[in-house]
């Protein structure tokens, strides 16, 4: 039982930094980014490739590598999609991530196409029993998680957050007053991407294994409700918000075993059914979220 | 005061009778089976009928008597045909539930995924997934797997095609991972019968229009055409080749020359096109029960290979004498192979393993023997030809 809470606290890290990635997108920069799990597959993918496939970097080399590619693909993708905003960002988001599926499976000799890539290394995986090396990761997972999470607050809480707000709110006002949008918008989710690609490369460590057809777009969809259970804006709404989900997604399983007489595929669907309602039940008694953004409002200095 | 010391009488009675039980259980402790199958998502037509095979088995062995005094307990979860929700389902499996063995995982993405948990934590993983890559992963022997691989499939298909004299094969593909493996394979076997393969042409699936494809084949002068793609584009293709005047032989897997293909096209189209797949054991005993088991006269090739992958565990715990993943790993190949009394059915080879006696048992899916990769040796093949808009079974071996 402890092994597997241990898990599932790690995906429930993994799922929290990718949230925190999509707030500084999404929730602090207002740009709706659906293409999460494209991210998450780039980082994963350039990790896995350097670590076992392509070459033999040393883990933390070859996540270092997944941030940087995911950044500059962020950024890419933030300039191609620099006029769309609302609806039509999503959208084109959206297909970015499809694409990135439909390269890895396609590209066989690069990415093992459909087949996926097995024995990514983990640290001290083999060496060290399966629970020993599960608390290694958690202990990894919860110190990225920490860091993440105070390197947001501190974008947060800086005048640079405060422009990232200001966009979000109005960009035309914004651009007005000088900033430079364009730039603004790139850089937002090009941070936004990495801490997604960083995520993603955890996630292959973890894993030891991945493959196209787990970047499918039901992870995105886990964040983004993720995001919004716990409070878009706000950086401790995504970390608890991916806490609560999982543990949504994790509880239902035991609920729905206690129900008599019904077949495993009803069973199955109850728990699918329940997880969606207790999300709804949720946003419907707080519509903002667990942790609502709160206006920062500093001290004006004393004119005298 | 007669009364009062009837009424303890009662209830001391009472709740020895209700304890008797219990301290009965608590001495047998379950033996712990996991089920993980794809109840919803792409794989949700197969899992629910892949599950109820399961605990079909797991209900005889129980009605028998258990295993050796003790009762098998199933634990059932849903990969939702994706590897994320599967790697947590198999985690809750494995270490919350304990059990010894996990079976029925169906998409390749979804085992190879679950693989490591299973053999990292020493618990037995039965699957019907096909990827050639899943048996070749260092499993240690903790995968056992009741699919043909692609290198079975297209090995019968050679042969199938050297009885039926064909000499010169061009090879139309879908773009798919097993396009260009199967080519291999079918290029090392077709000379073993005096064939051989012409060429190959890859197409898109997504085309509508497969006029130059059509043209290269009928240029290498072939006898026979390889239509290795899905029912969408190989309908397309087969009114091609009818139009160019094509009069040669066609093979196609029977997944893609189906009823539905079948009824779309003009019979003249379609007559003497040749399918082969591989097939359950229609013949064997294990079958008949499965289809009063599953209310259906055509059980589906999952379920039977889910029916037989329960069989298999209880067996191997059985033979053993112990309910862990290792136990089955040691003896699964001493029950299903090498000799013994042929056994079709689970609570009949129980009975012969109290007695002491070596089994081999073969169930709905087929003879369930196995290399020491884990992949099955043979299984059945069913070879049919369209005429008159109908499938005809040539024969099923």
């Amino acid at each position: 039982m402890e092994n597997y809470l241990v898990a599932m606290a790690v995906f429930a890290g993994l799922y929290g930094l990718m949230a925190l990635g999509l707030n500084v997108i999404w929730g602090m920069a207002g740009m709706i980014n659906l293409g999460l799990v494209g991210f998450m597959a780039v980082g994963a993918y350039t990790s896995a490739l350097l670590t076992v496939r392509h070459a033999t970097w040393p883990i933390p080399l070859g996540i270092l590598a997944a941030v940087l590619v995911t950044a500059t693909a962020g950024a890419l993708v933030a300039r191609i999609t620099a006029r769309m905003r609302g609806d039509y960002l999503a959208i084109v988001t959206l297909g970015f991530s499809e694409v990135v599926r439909l390269v890895a499976a396609n590209e066989i000799r690069f990415t093992n196409g459909t087949d996926g890539i097995s024995a990514i290394p983990g640290p001290w995986r083999g060496e060290v029993a399966p629970a020993t090396f599960n608390l290694i990761f958690l202990g990894l997972t919860a110190l990225a998680v920490l860091v993440v999470y105070l390197v947001c607050q501190r974008i947060r809480h800086s005048p640079y957050g405060r422009v990232l707000r200001a966009i979000r709110d109005d960009d035309q006002v914004t651009a007005v007053a000088g900033k430079p949008v364009l730039r603004f918008k790139t850089e937002a989710f090009a941070v936004g991407a990495a801490i997604t690609g960083f995520a993603g490369a955890l996630y292959g460590h973890y894993n030891a294994y991945i493959a196209p057809e787990g970047f499918v777009p039901l992870i995105t969809i886990y964040v983004v409700l993720a995001l919004t259970a716990g409070g878009t804006g706000t950086n401790a709404g995504a970390v608890v918000g991916a806490v609560l989900v999982v543990a949504f997604m994790e509880g239902t399983r035991f609920v729905v075993a206690a129900i008599p007489g019904l077949a495993a595929v009803q069973i199955a669907a109850v728990r699918e059914f329940l997880i969606a309602a207790l999300l709804i039940l949720l946003l419907r008694v707080r519509p903002q979220g667990l942790f609502p953004e709160r206006h920062i409002r500093h001290p004006v200095p004393d004119p005298r | 005061m007669p009364m009062s010391l009837n009424r303890r009488g009662l209830l001391a009675g009472t709740a020895a009778a209700l304890a008797a039980p219990s301290v009965i259980r608590a001495q047998a402790e379950p033996i712990r089976l996991g089920a993980l199958n794809p109840l919803t998502g792409a794989g949700g037509p197969y899992g629910p009928s892949m599950r109820k095979a399961i605990e079909g088995i797991v209900e005889a062995v129980n009605a028998a008597g258990g295993i050796g005094g003790r009762r098998v307990q199933l634990f059932g979860e849903d990969t939702q045909t994706n590897p994320d929700a599967a790697v947590r389902a198999a985690r809750k499996l494995i270490d919350v539930d304990r059990v010894a063995a996990i079976m029925g995982t169906w998409a390749s993405a979804v085992t190879t995924a679950v693989a490591p948990l299973c053999w990292e934590s020493r618990t037995m993983l039965f699957t019907v997934s096909g990827a050639d890559s899943i048996t070749q992963l260092p499993h240690r022997g903790f995968i056992i797997r009741t699919q043909p691989n692609s290198s079975l499939q297209i090995t019968k298909l050679a042969e199938f095609l050297g009885e039926r004299g064909a000499r010169n094969i061009f090879i139309l593909a879908a773009q798919t991972p097993f396009a260009e493996p199967n080519r291999v394979i079918l290029e090392r076997e077709m000379p073993k019968y005096g064939g051989r393969v012409a060429g190959q042409v890859i197409y898109d699936r997504d085309k509508t229009v497969f006029r130059s494809e059509v043209d290269q084949a009928l240029r290498a002068r072939p006898d026979y055409i390889f239509l290795n793609g899905y029912t969408p584009d190989v309908t397309i293709i087969l009114r091609e080749l009818f139009r160019a005047g094509w009069t040669g032989g066609k093979v196609a897997p029977a997944y893609a020359v189906n009823q539905r293909l079948l009824d779309s096209l003009p019979a003249e189209v379609t007559n003497g096109t040749v399918t082969w797949a591989p097939s359950p054991d229609v013949e064997s005993p294990a079958f008949k029960r499965l289809q009063a088991l599953l209310g259906t006269n055509d059980p589906d090739p999952y379920s039977c290979q889910t029916n037989d992958h329960a069989s298999l565990a209880c067996l191997a715990i059985a033979r053993a004498g112990a309910a862990t993943g290792e136990a089955i790993r040691e003896h699964v190949r001493q029950i299903s192979q090498g000799g013994g009394e042929r056994v079709t059915d689970v609570v009949e080879g129980l009975r012969l393993l109290r007695e002491g006696r070596k089994i081999d048992y073969a169930g709905a899916s087929g003879a369930c023997d196995f290399t020491d990769t884990g992949d099955i040796l043979t299984c059945p093949f069913r070879y049919e030809i369209a005429e008159g808009a109908k499938l005809r079974t040539l024969r099923i071996a």
